[in-house]
């Protein structure tokens, strides 16, 4: 039985939180003990089968996003991130060591998590990714740029590197622990698992990777029929806090399509006004597997079950909240395969793409000829991949610690 | 005293020093903050509302972190200083509390709890239904384990024992039954050693915030009194503390020692925090307060309430800061009663304050 830690540090998604459920299930059912330390613990009650996991706060910079221009690259985003000067960094750092003293993990499952991959490097603890990719940028010098809408200034992005090294190497310098001489070292791990398929990788400059396909878990949740009435089936994974939440509720109120909803602690007037008996509203996540088999469109903010769903060739409309999200919809629109509608469009532009996306065929061809280039990829194989070789990685032989002195 | 100490703060900036100086120390688990909060809250419950407990999700995950971490960590005692939840977690997980505080977190024990302005008419209807409120918030995160906890919110902060590190003069909600006054402590960061030059003019000295609103006002205030001035400013730049020092006024960029300042002081003017004024207490300085928050304000009504102090309310008008501060150096009362203060408090020993609470809390622990 080993000691499995995930890290989750950075980034505002449930579908980080319920990603890392999902895998930390099937460890747990290997016998091993998990513990999970995330950033938001708000998140942890939608998981109520987390009763037998440890659950700690992740160290997270309290003046996280203030000051910091619109981010590039990820340098960019730890600087926003308390990677602005080394006493924050210090400071994090020092919880994220003291956590993984105390707990002693054997194996550190990092979602975005770049600080407690430095922690972890330093204590030669055994570390891997397991992200859509956004996180996990290719280890070149500088790191690269995510943002394609935009020119990105070189120089800019070698600053920015610049910056966030000289940061992590003064915060290194306060406990006696020896520089990097790039921020790629501090993503380097045992294991990276790229929870996505090229066509829809955050980097599609990356070099050569191994893929292992979206991170999706649709066999939990309540159970849910698609309504035995007319119309198209579209399934709904939004958050109230959406910019067109009402725009979208009115619209598919006044549709004459199916509806199976979960929009977390939905404001019981909104509930009412969407719920009948074509439109289901769930109160509870929806256990997603058996309605996608018949589903004809998914509308989402971009996460973890936008590409998880497009591998059972549905259709999607994206609401992008952040960039990420909004990355994964761009390249969903490349495809063919969806649409999105970002916060700031006029809320004619909603009516008309849900119109659009629940109508016109070219969407579900091209979702279905994307999922049939993957015929080897279900969740569960991934799983089951992912499962095997974290055995392989927690069978190699422990690192020294880099720091002089544990406490 | 032999004992093992483990440290969890809400702010990552403060764990690396707590590191270096032998601490195990942890980051506490994190209410989510609402995106919008009230700027006035009318009593203890509505401050927690404000804070993060009307999320329930939120309170359970961190009530839940709590609880691993004292898995983890198996204490023998509790001590919070302004941590709720931590208190609800102990409480449930049936760990000794105690509080350490400057008396602003702990609440007055009542039902309900009190408006925290004292002088202003409420209606307990209201104060009754935000203490229902986080009552039911906490029950519902707590789960099962609800039937643990008490059927009033203010026993939800009761403790083994309420330390306040702090006269009961400037106890916001004192002086108070059921609590301990241990008196303030040493600064635990010392100071720059600025005496005093002129032996024959007033002696003014100031502690003051640089993002203060009415920082520039006051210091260009303090710049013409006749009077020695000396500022402490935290956080101003140095180059800036240069351009505002005068032959009357040395302006120093952060801290300095209180103990050879407030020697021969003739008035301290702060923002009433807890530390500069018990000084000044202490030492019989009259004082001029310009709290910029809810906790500084009430503590300013306490001082001023000795007789020794004036307030600007920072949601009135600002006075004539040349003018106020001269009456509070010439007009002999405030000496007075800050006299009385000094005969009260002269003889604290700020230095044992930290170790009599140590003391109190292996007490506790060990019972």
């Amino acid at each position: 039985m080993a000691r499995i830690a995930f890290a989750w540090e950075m980034g505002g998604e449930l579908g980080h939180a319920m990603a890392c459920n999902s895998l930390a299930l099937a460890m747990r059912a290997r016998g091993h003990h998990v513990a999970f330390i995330f950033r938001e613990l708000h998140s942890l009650t939608h998981l109520p089968v987390i009763a037998a996991h440890d659950v700690f706060q992740a160290p997270v910079s309290i003046s996280e996003g203030e000051g910091q221009p619109l981010p590039s690259s990820l340098a960019d985003i730890l600087l926003g991130c308390g990677y602005d000067r080394p006493q924050h960094l210090a400071g994090m750092l020092a919880a994220w060591f003291a956590i993984f003293d105390r707990w002693k993990p054997d194996l550190v499952v990092t979602d975005f998590s770049p600080t407690a991959l430095l922690a972890a490097r330093v204590m030669g603890l055994r570390r891997v990714t397991f992200s859509n990719g956004f996180s996990v940028p290719p280890r070149l010098t500088p790191l690269p740029a995510f943002r394609f809408d935009q020119g990105v200034n070189p120089e800019k992005l070698a600053q920015s590197e610049a910056r966030a090294l000289a940061t992590v190497n003064g915060a290194l310098a306060r406990f006696g622990v020896a520089p990097l001489r790039a921020l790629a070292q501090q993503l380097e791990t045992d294991e990276d698992f790229l929870a996505t398929f090229p066509e829809l990788d955050s980097y599609p400059n990356r070099p050569a990777a191994g893929y292992w396909g979206p991170r999706v878990s649709f066999d939990a949740g309540a159970d849910v029929k698609w309504p035995a009435a007319g119309g198209r089936r579209i399934a709904v994974y939004v958050k109230q806090s959406m910019r067109h939440i009402d725009t979208l509720i009115d619209a598919l109120a006044a549709s004459p399509h199916r509806v199976a909803a979960f929009i977390p602690d939905l404001d019981p007037a909104r509930a009412a006004k969407l719920r009948s008996p074509a439109r289901i509203v769930s109160e509870r996540a929806i256990k997603l597997g058996p309605l996608l088999r018949d589903c004809d469109l998914l509308v989402s903010h971009g996460g973890n079950i936008c590409p998880g769903a497009l591998m059972s060739g549905v259709p999607q409309l994206v609401f992008p909240t952040q960039y990420e999200q909004f990355l994964t919809a761009h390249r969903i629109a490349t495809l063919g395969a969806g649409a999105w509608v970002g916060p700031e469009a006029p809320v004619a532009d909603v009516v008309a793409a849900l119109d659009r996306l629940a109508n016109d065929p070219s969407f579900k061809r091209a979702a279905q000829a994307y999922a049939a280039r993957y015929p080897g990829y279900s969740p569960a194989e991934q799983q089951r991949r992912i499962l095997n070789r974290l055995d392989e990685i927690i069978a190699k032989p422990a690192r020294p610690s880099a720091l002089p002195s544990a406490k | 005293m032999g004992h093992e100490v483990t440290m969890a703060f809400r702010d990552s900036a403060f764990i690396e020093s707590s590191r270096a100086e032998g601490f195990e120390t942890f980051i506490a688990p994190l209410l989510k903050l609402q995106r919008e909060m009230n700027p006035s809250p009318l009593n203890f419950s509505d401050v927690l509302l404000n804070l993060g407990f009307k999320d329930t999700r939120g309170v359970a995950g961190a009530l839940r972190a709590w609880q691993s971490l004292f898995d983890l960590l198996k204490p023998d005692v509790l001590v919070a200083e302004y941590a709720p939840t931590a208190l609800i977690a102990a409480l449930l997980a049936r760990i000794r509390r105690v509080t350490v505080s400057a008396g602003f977190s702990v609440p007055i024990f009542s039902d309900p709890m009190p408006d925290l302005r004292r002088w202003q008419p409420s209606d307990p209807n209201i104060l009754r239904a935000l203490d229902d409120r986080l009552l039911a918030t906490v029950r519902h995160a707590a789960g099962a384990r609800a039937q643990l906890l008490p059927d009033r919110a203010h026993a939800l902060f009761h403790a083994n024992a309420h330390l306040l590190c702090t006269f009961p003069e400037i106890d916001p909600f004192g002086p108070r039954e059921g609590v301990e006054y241990l008196g303030p402590p040493a600064d635990s960061v010392g100071g720059a050693d600025i005496p005093w030059l002129n032996e024959t003019a007033p002696h003014v000295f100031a502690y003051l915030k640089p993002r203060a609103a009415r920082f520039d006002a006051v210091m260009a205030a303090l710049a013409t009194l006749d009077a020695e001035v000396i500022v402490a400013a935290p956080g101003l730049t140095a180059d800036r503390a240069t351009a505002l020092s005068t032959p009357s006024m040395r302006v120093v960029p952060g801290a300095v020692n209180l103990d050879l300042v407030m020697q021969g002081a003739s008035l301290c003017v702060s923002h009433a925090g807890a530390g500069v004024p018990a000084r000044a207490m202490a030492a019989g300085v009259p004082m001029a307060l310009l709290p910029l928050q809810l906790d500084q304000f009430l503590m300013a009504i306490r001082i001023e309430q000795t007789g020794a102090a004036v307030i600007s309310n920072p949601e009135q008008p600002a006075p004539d800061f040349r003018a106020w501060f001269t009456d509070v150096l010439t007009e002999p009362r405030f000496r007075e009663a800050a006299k009385r203060l000094r005969e009260s408090h002269g003889t604290h020993d700020f230095g044992k304050a930290a170790t009599r609470t140590a003391a109190r809390i292996a007490e506790v622990a060990q019972r």
